[in-house]
């Protein structure tokens, strides 16, 4: 109520600037970025005084200012300011659209926010002499994550974004940690605690999932798209875990993915293994040290075949802002920042899991236990990219029944099943 | 029925006693619960008992210590903040308090329907401008420098929050304006001299109000700071950040810490007012 009157005298000074601000809107379409057909020399297609904001998460801060550094040198005859600030990639697009002229040029943000960036025309398509390229170089679902409608819209920057099992070497053995009962059963021996964020839509898909059910896009009026599952398959697996999860009530424990590293932390150690993320695994393995297990998801038993469990697996994407001022330069920018050099040098200083084809062989990665499972386990998810709103309540409840419900029959799950479909489709 | 009074009076004593202790306890137990679990040790970063096993002061020197900078930097954040409080709490003080006297004391031919559109603005929810005070901020060129920024936010329409002093300085009687009118003060003099030190009470609470409002919002801060770096967080950003998804396995403690350490200005600021409060009502008006 107070910013009113400051509302007021501003909207007089406003009135003395408005004239100047109709000139804002000049250049956004005039450079286009590779309309030019200027010489392959020169990437920026003759721009120079270049002033570039970049957003970058917190712990990766330093490693992108030493990779602009590198950046500039370069191009040692352009003349290139890059400032490189702190912003959660969470956050990214959150704060990219508020204001996009504000915003920084290239920005890191994680996949799923993709379709509301791409809502609000806040990314442009990557020019086609690099989307080659960059599709050649990266992993084929990385890529697809940032792809709608056959454009490439971000430079896939790591493939790490999504969950795998941890486990306490001293009572999970790496043979019971192949299959969903195996864990189970070591943790129940140990009367310790198996963790799973059940009711958190993110982690609660894997169960459908691995069912047989796959996301297809939204469609035009944002209705989420599934694939053409198999009903009876999908609701199989579904009891095949909800058994489990009643067989071993003592055992299984739905809750936060925080609570995984807590309870492994203290003493003594309550949770012996979970479903983790892998933003966590720094906290995991400090609480574990020399017992610390990751490995790819279990299987399941479904009617005597054992199943992989199938994850949502995310992306971090490195756009550019459609509103800056040098696309093409921001371009370059983004290419370079997501080259094989600048994701091999996150995966040796933060652990970050490459998409690069070829930095995922670098030993920093593959000496890397969490990081190799969560690689592991992308070969068998769905990506996190083009999916509604609509979708992470309704999946969320869908798997909070499969734990909490006394009555798990066939009907019931399929009726649950049914209903979380419908839900998710806003029917 | 109970006859004695007496054995009545007592049971319902109790039962009083027992009803307002339950809601006392269930109101102060996340206080302790801050309190406690800030100075928990141990490697676990979320509890895993109510009463902490280890102790340790390693939370409270992370957080004025910070390992990493660039993730936690609770030190700037807490400068940033007081800095914003201070300015804005002097500046809006005296905004309200002397357009209280104003409308309290003068007598001019807008008064009334200042007073009115006054009270009107007041009635709109201020998130309803948050937006355009963004853009505006922008379009001046303020937005990059963000306390700047927040102070004028917080303290540039304070004055319209004067409905209250108004009404203390409608209390104290005109005859002293009079009594000083006649000795040869200025309408100023009589602001500065007379009425503010019989308004101590109100003088306190207008401080109040005025700091804690800025020291610990939480919406128009992070529209105006969101887009900008850490390092120009206020404490109530900083800290949900470190609750947040990617942070709060490793950083759930320094949170409790810092979330008690916000606690300190508002706390000391209280108790130095405190005696102020007491002798501002207790002392002054007429005699006889």
């Amino acid at each position: 109520m107070k910013k009113f009157l400051a509302l007021l005298l501003a909207v007089m000074m406003l009135a003395s600037v408005l004239v100047a601000c109709g000139g804002d809107k000049k250049d956004t379409s005039a450079s286009g970025s590779g309309s030019g057909t200027a010489d392959d020399s020169d990437p920026f297609y003759g721009d120079d005084n270049i002033e570039l904001l970049v957003w970058a998460a917190d712990k990766a801060i330093d490693v992108t200012k030493e990779l602009c550094d590198e950046f500039k040198a370069k191009y040692p005859d352009k003349k290139i300011d890059i400032t490189v600030q702190v912003q959660g990639e969470g956050d990214a697009a959150a704060q990219v659209l508020n204001d996009k002229d504000a915003a920084a040029d290239v920005f890191s943000f994680a996949c799923d926010q993709l379709t509301r960036l791409l809502n609000a025309n806040a990314l442009t398509p990557i020019s086609e002499n690099r989307k080659e390229d960059v599709i050649a170089r990266n992993s084929e679902a990385s890529v697809n994550a940032a792809t709608v409608d056959g454009d490439l819209f971000a430079f896939p920057e790591t493939g790490d974004n999504g969950y795998y099992l941890v486990y306490d070497k001293s009572v999970v053995s790496d043979e019971d940690a192949k299959t969903l009962e195996g864990v189970l059963a070591a943790c129940k021996k140990a009367n310790r605690k198996f963790v799973i964020d059940a009711g958190n839509g993110f982690f609660s898909c894997m169960f459908p999932f691995t069912g047989g059910l796959t996301l297809e896009g939204i469609s035009d009026d944002d209705v989420q798209l599934f694939n053409d599952y198999d009903e009876d398959k999908v609701v199989d697996t579904l009891e095949a875990f909800a058994k489990l999860f009643h067989d071993y009530s003592d055992v299984f424990l739905s809750s936060e993915a925080t609570k995984i590293s807590t309870g492994m932390a203290s003493d003594p150690r309550i949770v012996a293994a979970g479903i983790d993320g892998s933003w966590n695994a720094a906290a995991v393995e400090d609480a574990l040290g020399d017992d610390f297990g990751a490995v790819k998801l279990p299987t399941i038993n479904v009617n005597g075949t054992d199943e992989q469990i199938v994850s949502m697996h995310g992306y971090k994407l490195i756009g550019v802002n459609s509103h800056s001022k040098h696309l093409d330069a921001a371009e370059v920018l983004a290419d370079f920042l997501t080259s094989e050099e600048a994701q091999l040098k996150r995966a040796q200083v933060l652990s970050w899991g490459p998409s690069n084809n070829e930095a995922v062989k670098d030993p920093s990665v593959t000496d890397n236990v969490a990081l190799s499972a969560i690689l592991e386990q992308s070969k068998y998810s769905v990506p996190q990219v083009n999916i509604a709103d609509t979708f992470w309540s309704p999946m969320g409840t869908l798997g909070n029944t499969l734990w909490k419900d006394a009555d798990f029959s066939k009907d019931t799950i399929k009726k649950n099943f049914e209903k979380t479909i419908a839900n998710i489709k806003d029917e | 029925m109970i006859k004695s009074y007496k054995a009545r009076r007592i049971i319902s004593n109790t039962v009083i006693y027992i009803l307002l202790g339950g809601l006392g306890l269930i109101w102060i137990s996340p206080l302790v619960y801050l309190i406690l679990h800030s100075f928990r040790g141990g490697k676990a970063e979320l509890a895993t008992t109510i009463i902490p096993q280890s102790w340790t002061f390693d939370n409270y020197a992370k957080i004025f210590n910070p390992p990493d900078p660039n993730v936690v930097n609770f030190p700037q954040w807490f400068m940033n903040t007081f800095i914003i409080a201070i300015f804005s709490c002097i500046i809006s003080t005296l905004a309200v308090l002397m357009v209280s006297y104003a409308f309290s004391r003068l007598r001019f031919k807008a008064r009334k329907p200042l007073i009115n559109i006054g009270m009107i603005l007041g009635m709109f929810p201020g998130f309803m401008t948050m937006i355009a005070i963004y853009y505006l901020l922008k379009v001046m060129g303020i937005l990059s420098m963000p306390r700047v920024a927040l102070i004028i936010c917080y303290s540039a329409g304070a004055g319209l929050g004067y409905q209250i002093s108004k009404g203390f300085f409608d209390t104290i009687p005109r005859a002293l304006d009079e009594a000083a009118t006649i000795d040869g003060a200025t309408k100023n003099q009589i602001f500065w001299k007379i009425i503010l030190p019989m308004s101590k009470p109100i003088l306190v609470y207008t401080v109040l109000t005025s700091f804690i409002g800025p020291w610990t919002d939480f919406i128009l801060a992070k529209i105006i700071v969101g887009a900008q770096g850490p390092e120009n967080y206020t404490v109530a950003i900083g800290l949900q950040k470190l609750v947040g998804q990617e942070y709060k396995a490793q950083h759930f403690r320094e949170f409790l810490a810092g979330s008690v350490i916000v606690a300190v200005p508002i706390t000391a600021l209280f108790l130095f007012m405190q005696r102020y409060y007491v002798e501002g009502v207790t002392a002054g008006g007429v005699k006889g």
